[in-house]
């Protein structure tokens, strides 16, 4: 629960007739996460499953195309643990009956829907000048003037006007249109080649109307709808051939794209084994508790396959070891919240049950209110039920907004607020608007021991990594930690009488801590016998040492203070519910309904606007006052090999 | 996505305390003398380590060496990376433009994967060429290619921006035979739109992006209607049809001139005076106009550079810190081929940016 789960990494020698079934079985497990292991064997047999795997990815590509023209929408992966690689020949000759099929269908499909909408283009272009009474080649082909009637893209109009300033002409437009009107163009015969030119440069799409249509525009139209009519039924029988090919080869087409996108998945992934000269060496990790299944499995599989295991220990992990994360239900839902920030490493601290623990807490505490705590919860649940389709991405969140919302609640016993209003339930605690230092100091507390758990836990990492440098003079180590101890015990002696001992007592712990910081780095190179101890000079560093402990205690300080805005939005809170109250009575005295809807929107709007401005500010106090404080991250999630591409591994559910 | 809604100082505090930080992993003068100074692509490869690049350059895996194309590939996965950080941090209603900014690396590769049907490339060669978008893109690529047919490959975009236009010019490509008239519809289109975004800000928002999104504009219009003229040899209204009459400096007079047969040199030295020697650049058009590119680049990196300063809530900021990034992205790509090819420094420093203005 407070690590990463422990993974063992798994070496395994296989006889090269087994390697099929192996692969099978490791992808049907899922619980297998791949290393590349190239870095023995032949770069030839890996080349040849990289093209095995390339020539997969193709054939799905021409599956998913023939379903696309066939309008047949992939189905989920059937549930399975075996699977086997799929015989490529076989699959090229299946694809090319149905393609054969799909293909001459659909192109005549598109193409007589592209005549259908080359007709309407003929019609919409002709109905304009349908009162003409001379024949349509008087306009597409005169003799004795330049003349071209056609569609261009509206931003193209403008700009031939301009190109043709230096010669007369008209330019008409017969028919408005956003995108593309119908014009007209005309000039003098002996100005063609710059019309010409211009219009084509303009893209002036010409009427070339075929010389089956002929007479006058109103003769043109009649035959083009009589044309369009035909078309139409043409279109309506090509459909239903569609539709017919669609159920003949949809169920084929579904059970070929899974086949081969689970064979293109194993054959990338031994392109990815090390060919010896009679065996293969796949190299990975399985987590810890599926090792004995996973072990059993592939001994059943294959009697003669070596099995070397590993297990990692946290302490001496290597930066590549899979990162899967434990976390489900409740706490799988502040996981996110954790990997957002990074993935933890394999030998530090997962802090996502100390994020679920202190998450709602700080949220509570910034927006304690019985009524509003009970609507966030509300939605929360809304939200995570999926029950709006609309809301169904936010759907992550909603655990964390119900858990946040019910610690509001529990704050808003605590606080007696409920929809603001601070006189009907009597306050457990306190009331932060009428007790503002003891909230801020409350606030200012927590701070103090949340950084001083986050001290403690980077202290504990380091002492797992080994990394004794860091766990003992690091400002956020030993040192550091007897730093900020003494100057809050000081400042308690400095401010109040509660001091029992003689600040002489902490003046040393503070002199020792703080030189320990100034001098962490050479004090790191003397543990770890690196030489120099000094890198740029004496000078340089000196100047950054005592940089180094003015850092130090400013960021102390600052991330003791952040911690303030705990109690400040306890009391904007109130004040802010106050305020809705003030409105509302100003909007109806006698508390008519405008003093109901101002109350109703008002509460709306703290729910929303604050419960939003809150999340944020306990998501910043978590990454950048407790996270910074111990956690380094940068691990690699666990993608184990699975026959079911689309469903998600452990770190993503 | 996570979105501020309005700009002014709250919306922006965040984009700006996000896009300093990641202004601030820019190569600094020093990492670009190291990277001029690298004895070979081994060494710069090593070196790139050490820079912000470094989480890019090292996933290779155990025992496979990188490629110059794959150095290059992956520089290009941080600047895409950049946009997208930098997406999330805009406020809402300025987003649109960056994502205009943006799609100028889709129209590249919808380019590439065009001439790729035209030439019969394999996918793989084509890949490397790309941009690498990685799911924020509409474009299906290797679908599109392996068609076959520039018409297919259209069909595939029906459900772009970019399917109007195209569709449209596919006549005149029918009709020619050429990529040609499909390329300029798509950058006519893409310019114009990005052009509309920047009149679509907030008064604050527009003094601040004008300058830099019109710098650029201007870079494109202006090198167009010049090499349209020098190379192409076309006449005085395809010029001004495939330009665009707006700009920030470049007027449309401007435009209209070279494209009548005006002095080129007369009006590059109206429009940009602090540029020196123009005349001379321009005498040798086919070394002179690359140069002059540059000299206009620099103009613009420079101008990113000033957007840093002073008051610093507002849609400049992001938009320097991306064209910056592929400046530097452009730059980087020279040197890697460079070292590849063992090409003394003398021969590529010239056509350095970022790294002549680190180190002049």
């Amino acid at each position: 629960m407070f690590y990463p789960q422990a993974m063992t990494e798994v070496e395994m020698v296989v006889p090269a007739k087994d390697l099929l079934t192996i692969t099978d079985a490791l992808a049907g497990q899922g619980v297998f996460h791949q290393a590349d292991g190239r870095y023995l064997g032949s770069k030839a047999e890996a080349g040849s499953w990289q093209e095995t795997a390339m020539t997969y990815s193709t054939l799905e590509r021409q599956i998913l195309v023939a379903m696309q023209a066939l309008g047949v929408v992939p189905d989920p992966p059937p549930q399975t643990e075996h699977a086997s690689l799929i015989d490529i020949e076989m699959v090229r000759l299946l694809l090319n009956q149905i393609e054969e099929d799909v293909q001459t269908a659909n192109e005549k499909l598109v193409g007589r829907k592209k005549r259908l909408e080359q007709l309407r283009s003929y019609l919409r272009q002709l109905e304009p000048i349908a009162d003409l009474d001379l024949d349509i080649r008087a306009l597409t082909k005169p003799e004795h003037i330049f003349s071209r009637l056609g569609v261009i893209p509206i931003a193209n109009l403008e700009r031939l006007q301009t190109s043709l300033a230096r010669i007369p002409f008209v330019l008409l437009t017969l028919r408005q249109d956003t995108q593309k009107p119908v014009v007209w163009l005309a000039g003098a015969k002996q100005d063609a080649d710059i019309l010409d030119r211009a219009a084509r440069s303009a893209y002036l799409d010409p009427l070339k109307i075929p010389p089956i249509h002929h007479g006058t525009p109103a003769d043109v139209i009649a035959s083009i709808h009589i044309a369009i009519e035909r078309q139409q039924q043409r279109l309506v029988e090509q459909e239903a051939v569609i539709s017919s090919l669609r159920e003949l080869h949809a169920q084929q087409l579904q059970l070929l794209l899974w086949r081969v996108r689970v064979s293109r998945m194993l054959a990338g992934a031994i392109s990815r084994f090390d060919k010896l000269r009679y065996t293969y060496l796949i190299v990975g990790w399985v987590p810890s508790d599926k090792l004995a299944r996973f072990t059993q499995l592939i001994r059943k599989t294959s009697k003669e396959t070596l099995i070397d295991t590993t297990p990692i220990k946290r302490e001496t992990a290597k930066q590549d070891v899979p990162i899967a994360l434990q976390g489900s239900g409740m706490l799988g839902a502040f996981q996110g919240l954790v990997t957002n920030y990074a993935q933890p490493r394999y030998e530090e601290i997962d802090p996502t049950l100390l994020m679920a623990l202190t998450f709602p807490i700080l949220f509570g505490a910034m927006f304690g209110d019985v009524g509003h705590g009970l609507v966030l919860a509300l939605l929360g649940w809304l939200l995570a039920s999926r029950k709006v389709q609309a809301l169904h991405n936010l759907a992550s969140l909603g655990s964390v907004i119900s858990i946040c919302g019910i610690s509001a609640t529990v704050f808003g016993f605590l606080y007696g607020s409920i929809f603001g209003n601070e006189h009907i339930l009597p306050a457990l605690w306190f009331n932060p608007m009428e007790n503002i230092m003891q909230i801020l100091i409350a606030a200012v507390g927590a701070g103090v021991v949340l950084l001083s758990l986050g001290l403690l836990l980077n202290m504990f990492n380091a002492w797992l990594a080994r990394d004794w440098g860091r766990l003992v003079f690091d400002k956020n180590g030993l040192a550091g930690l007897v730093l900020y101890w003494s100057l809050l015990g000081l400042a308690v002696g400095l401010f109040t009488d509660m001091l029992t001992v003689p600040p002489v007592v902490l003046i040393i712990p503070t002199a020792i801590a703080s030189l320990s910081v100034m001098l962490s780095e050479m004090l790191k190179h003397l543990i770890e016998g690196h030489r120099p101890l000094v890198e740029d000079g004496i000078g340089t560093y000196a100047i950054q040492a005592f940089f180094e402990l003015f850092e130090t205690l400013i960021g102390f300080l600052s991330n003791s203070l952040s911690y303030v805005r705990v109690g400040a939005f306890a009391v904007a809170h109130g004040g802010l519910s106050a305020v809705i109250f003030i409105l509302a009575e100003m909007a109806s005295p006698s508390r008519g309904i405008g003093y109901w809807t101002v109350l109703a929107l008002g509460n709306l709007f703290i729910v929303g606007f604050e419960g939003l401005v809150v999340g944020i500010q306990t998501m910043r106090l978590e990454y950048y006052e407790f996270f910074c404080k111990f956690f380094t991250g940068g691990g690699k999630p666990y993608q184990p090999l699975t026959l079911h591409p689309s469903a998600k591994g452990p770190n993503e559910a | 996505m996570l979105l501020t809604p309005r700009g002014g100082i709250s919306g922006y505090a965040y984009t700006h305390a996000r896009v300093r930080a990641m202004y601030s992993t820019l190569l600094s003068p020093h990492q670009w003398a190291k990277l001029y100074d690298a004895a070979d692509f081994d060494i710069l490869t090593a070196m790139l380590k050490e820079t912000g690049y470094a989480p890019y350059i090292m996933v290779r895996a155990a025992g496979r060496k990188p490629t110059p194309r794959w150095v290059i590939y992956q520089t290009k996965r941080r600047m895409a990376d950049a946009y997208m950080t930098v997406f999330r941090s805009v406020p809402a209603r300025n987003y649109s433009l960056l994502v205009q900014l943006y799609r100028r690396f889709e129209i590249d590769n919808l380019k590439a994967v065009l001439r790729g049907i035209e030439t019969g490339a394999s996918w793989d060669s084509v890949l490397y060429v790309l941009f690498p978008l990685g799911e924020a893109t509409a474009l299906p690529a290797r679908t599109m290619l392996e068609g076959g047919s520039v018409p297919a490959a259209i069909e595939h975009l029906r459900r772009t921006p970019y399917y109007n236009t195209l569709s449209h010019a596919l006549r005149r490509y029918t009709a020619e035979q050429s990529l040609f008239p499909l390329e300029v519809a798509l950058d006519l289109s893409y310019w114009r739109t990005l052009w509309h975004e920047v009149n679509q800000l907030s008064r604050q928002d527009q003094a601040h992006a004008l300058p830099i999104v019109g710098a650029l504009l201007d870079m494109n219009n202006l090198m167009w209607a010049i090499r349209y003229r020098e190379y192409h040899h076309l006449s005085e209204e395809e010029i001004i049809n495939y330009t665009l009459p707006s700009g920030y400096r470049v007027r449309d007079e401007d435009i209209r001139a070279i494209a009548a047969g005006a002095d080129i040199a007369q009006i590059v030295t109206k429009i940009y005076p602090e540029l020196a020697n123009v005349d001379a650049l321009l005498r040798e058009p086919e070394s002179g106009l690359p140069a002059l590119e540059l000299q206009l680049q620099m103009q613009l990196a420079e101008q990113c550079r000033r957007a840093f300063i002073g008051y610093p809530f507002h849609i400049g900021i992001p938009l320097a810190y991306l064209v910056l990034t592929e400046l530097e992205s452009q730059d980087l790509t020279v040197i890697v081929e460079a070292k590849s090819a063992q090409m003394p420094a003398e021969r590529f420093r010239s056509q350095l940016l970022m790294g002549n203005i680190a180190h002049p």
